[in-house]
């Protein structure tokens, strides 16, 4: 699903589910799960560049705390996201053809990052700062993301 | 001495949370963060209430979704256009802040019911509590998109 039908989808959702139970069950298709996982990871990108802006005094200090807890719980969704093996996306097939590899970086961004939001709750931005640099998205992406362009 | 660098450390201290934003291009980025992350979580939570998501992470995008609803307000308050903001939103900004502080509100009392009553009761406010387009086709310019 792309941006523009996101909307649609949910004003659908809402009418069909006045009523009735939450749909129980998971992808259609290899399409919903190369736009979902692409949805988690691009929202923790913009939290991570949310939370540099904040660390650099660049956004409001006051922020970072739910900063922080929103990278926390999309970071916590990720595996979900990747479990199925949907080649396509910014994926590289490397994510599935060394999965142990994968999801182990993948636990270990996630307690990164449940570390950060720890840290933002007891000792704002100055706390969070020295930890942003644990939160590597790179030697994840040059390992398993399809370059971009 | 000793007094003189306590009142001027607390002074600093109390300046800190209004010394932000450092120029306007860093108001503009970071408003963007906050304004496509929220993006990002409604498809997300859209995919998941239509079929075609995984339905154990519903609440976890609510919660997400309300806190980032929570500071969205604020990145607006200082008056830098640019970016997708059309200047409508400086010069009706009692409406436009009501309009995002009903977000907030109506975002955090969805998630506050996935939390005690879970996502299927939560589900059944999704429509109040994400009313995107309403705001979007008055303050967004849909070309810088």
């Amino acid at each position: 699903m792309n941006r523009s039908n996101a909307l649609p989808r949910l004003v659908w959702a809402g009418i069909a589910l006045a009523g009735t139970l939450l749909p129980i069950s998971s992808f259609a298709d290899d399409q919903d799960v190369r736009d979902y996982r692409a949805h988690i990871m691009k929202t923790m990108g913009e939290q991570f560049g949310a939370l540099n802006q904040i660390a650099k005094g660049k956004a409001a200090a006051g922020d970072v705390i739910a900063q922080a807890e929103v990278l926390s719980i999309t970071a916590g969704l990720a595996k979900v996201a990747f479990t199925p093996k949907v080649l396509g996306g910014d994926a590289k097939p490397e994510v599935w053809d060394k999965w142990d590899d994968f999801s182990k970086r993948l636990d270990t961004l996630v307690a990164a990052a449940n570390d950060v939001a720890k840290a933002a709750k007891q000792g704002g931005v100055a706390a969070v700062t020295p930890k942003l640099s644990s939160l590597s998205c790179k030697g994840c992406h040059d390992d398993y993301r399809v370059p971009k362009k | 001495m000793l007094r003189v660098s306590k009142v001027v450390t607390l002074a600093v201290m109390m300046l800190l949370p209004i010394v932000g934003h450092t120029d306007d291009k860093d108001v503009v980025d970071y408003r963007q963060h906050i304004m496509k992350s929220l993006e990002e979580q409604t498809a997300a939570l859209g995919q998941i209430l239509s079929g075609a998501g995984p339905a154990e992470n519903t609440v976890a995008h609510m919660e997400t979704l309300a806190l980032s609803a929570s500071v969205a307000l604020k990145a607006f308050e200082a008056k830098v256009p640019g970016g997708a903001a059309k200047p409508e939103v400086w010069k009706d900004w009692a409406d436009f802040s009501k309009k995002m502080k009903d977000f907030a509100d109506k975002s955090a009392e969805m998630a506050k019911i996935a939390r005690e009553q879970g996502a299927d009761q939560a589900a059944l406010h999704v429509i109040e509590a994400l009313p995107c387009k309403g705001c979007h086709d008055v303050y967004r310019d849909e070309k810088k998109i």
